[in-house]
């Protein structure tokens, strides 16, 4: 029978929560620049300019059709080297945060924009013909009548989409980069409690996410209501 | 003051405006009757570009609507619309509705804009549901808040697309009544309604449209009295015996 031993978790507690840190960091900006590009995105979907729909098109098929731990590690391949040769960064510098939010970002917007296009899509027609016949035009209709309205409606599912994106964080431990996973990981290789530390990582996974997606399961009903 | 000179639009094969003319003068209060599906409402959206047409010509004040320079959101910015489904944004109090626009494309300042709109509710006698939202209201109290929002960018002129087919009959009247008042006080008005007594009250004209063609526009008068086409006097019989 394996007996557990928890002795490891406290002392590597500090190492752990910066690990979190940079989880919880990652997600946050990814899921700002994943909203913002994903509306940029799901506006030029339903734009009547072909081109502009074309490429968002283009943009959202390749990224929903390739494995997230793909583009990860694309982007902690490719940009250093990209920023070595055109901006002349030092060779070896650590760009393996700053790869991975871009690498989750650009990837989350994808998903975000297809999410906000239906957002945008539930606003009922009449909405942007009655902001129009204000004067208004096409970009203050969309800002002032259309977007507050498509992102109410869409809350949960973006904040779903971000506790999807929180657990997917985990996959940095590709670079080695030392996120909660990858601390939890990093410790009990470490002291050879792999299994403890495995347990204990899921558990706060759990803890945190639940949570969260039950807040977001109040917020639904009490929009249903309003 | 909007000159409609033979318009004609279709979606695909499917043709909804043939050779539309007409004309609403300064002053005057046009009702647009007909059955439904005769473009009746296509026919207003147009005015204020709502909807493309294919050809013929709109103007209104003089500006082309059709005319790809024209600037199309000034031009809507003074001519009030109010829609069927009252379209108010349900995301904003009462207040808010009536100064978003003229805030943000009049560049009135808050205080200024506060004010008018205050003003119009009163006058449309919903001065204390000032920051309530509009899922609050009655669909009447909806509609006269429309018809205020659109009062509230000073208008030359206003269409109504069916502003009353949306509501219960007991508040149809709180309805009229606003655009009665509106219309004796001389504002430009093209109302697109089955509401044959408003029209009876108030018209200067009245255009009958079927299948996409203006059958009839003639005096309010002669319109009810001997309607000349056969179309016309069924869809009024049917109309007026209730």
């Amino acid at each position: 029978m394996y007996e557990f031993d928890w002795s490891s978790i406290p002392g590597a507690l500090p190492f752990l929560v910066q690990g979190m840190y940079i989880s919880l960091e990652i997600t946050a900006i990814a899921i700002v620049v994943g909203i913002v590009w994903g509306t940029l995105l799901a506006m030029m979907r339903l734009s009547s300019v072909t081109a502009l729909s074309w490429f968002a098109a283009g943009y959202v098929n390749l990224f929903r059709a390739v494995p997230l731990v793909m583009v990860l590690l694309w982007f902690f391949l490719m940009i250093p080297h990209m920023l070595e040769s055109i901006f002349g960064f030092p060779r070896g510098s650590d760009m393996r945060l700053g790869s991975a939010i871009a690498g989750f970002a650009l990837f989350e917007a994808a998903y975000y924009s297809e999410i906000i296009r239906a957002g945008i899509q539930s606003v009922s027609k009449g909405q942007m013909a009655a902001a129009n016949a204000l004067g208004m035009t096409y970009g203050q209709s969309m800002r002032l009548v259309v977007l507050p309205q498509a992102f109410r409606n869409m809350v949960p599912l973006l904040l779903t989409q971000g506790i999807i994106l929180f657990q997917d964080t985990s996959l940095v431990y590709v670079s080695a980069l030392a996120d909660f996973f990858g601390a939890a990981y990093k410790v009990g290789d470490r002291d050879g409690r792999l299994v403890e530390m495995l347990l204990f990582a899921g558990a706060v996974y759990f803890v945190l996410c639940f949570t969260v997606s039950q807040l977001v399961r109040y917020y639904q009903k009490k929009l249903k209501t309003a | 003051m909007i000159a409609i000179n033979k318009v004609s639009k279709h979606y695909g094969a499917f043709q909804v405006l043939t050779d539309c003319t007409t004309h609403v003068n300064k002053g005057e209060v046009v009702v647009v009757c007909g059955p439904s599906g005769s473009g009746k409402s296509t026919l207003i959206k147009c005015v204020n570009g709502l909807e493309p047409f294919q050809s013929g010509e709109i103007t209104v004040n003089g500006v082309s609507v059709g005319d790809p320079k024209t600037d199309l959101p000034k031009l809507r910015s003074h001519v009030g619309m109010v829609f069927q489904n009252f379209e108010l944004f349900p995301h904003m109090s009462i207040v808010e509705n009536l100064t978003v626009a003229q805030i943000k494309v009049l560049g009135r300042d808050k205080p200024e804009a506060d004010e008018k709109g205050i003003q119009l509710l009163d006058r449309v006698g919903l001065k204390v549901q000032a920051l309530k939202y509009p899922g609050q209201l009655s669909g009447g109290q909806q509609q006269r808040v429309a018809i205020a929002r659109a009062l509230a960018m000073d208008p030359i002129c206003m269409l109504f697309d069916e502003p009353t087919s949306a509501l219960d009959p007991e508040m149809i009247n709180e309805v009229l009544d606003v655009m009665t008042e509106l219309a004796q006080e001389g504002m430009t008005m093209m109302c697109v309604t089955h509401e044959m007594g408003f029209a009876k009250r108030v018209a200067s004209r009245v255009v009958f449209m079927d299948h996409g063609h203006i059958v009839e526009d003639d005096l309010k008068d002669a319109f009810f009295a001997n309607p000349r086409s056969e179309r016309a006097q069924q869809f009024l019989a049917k109309i007026l015996h209730h």
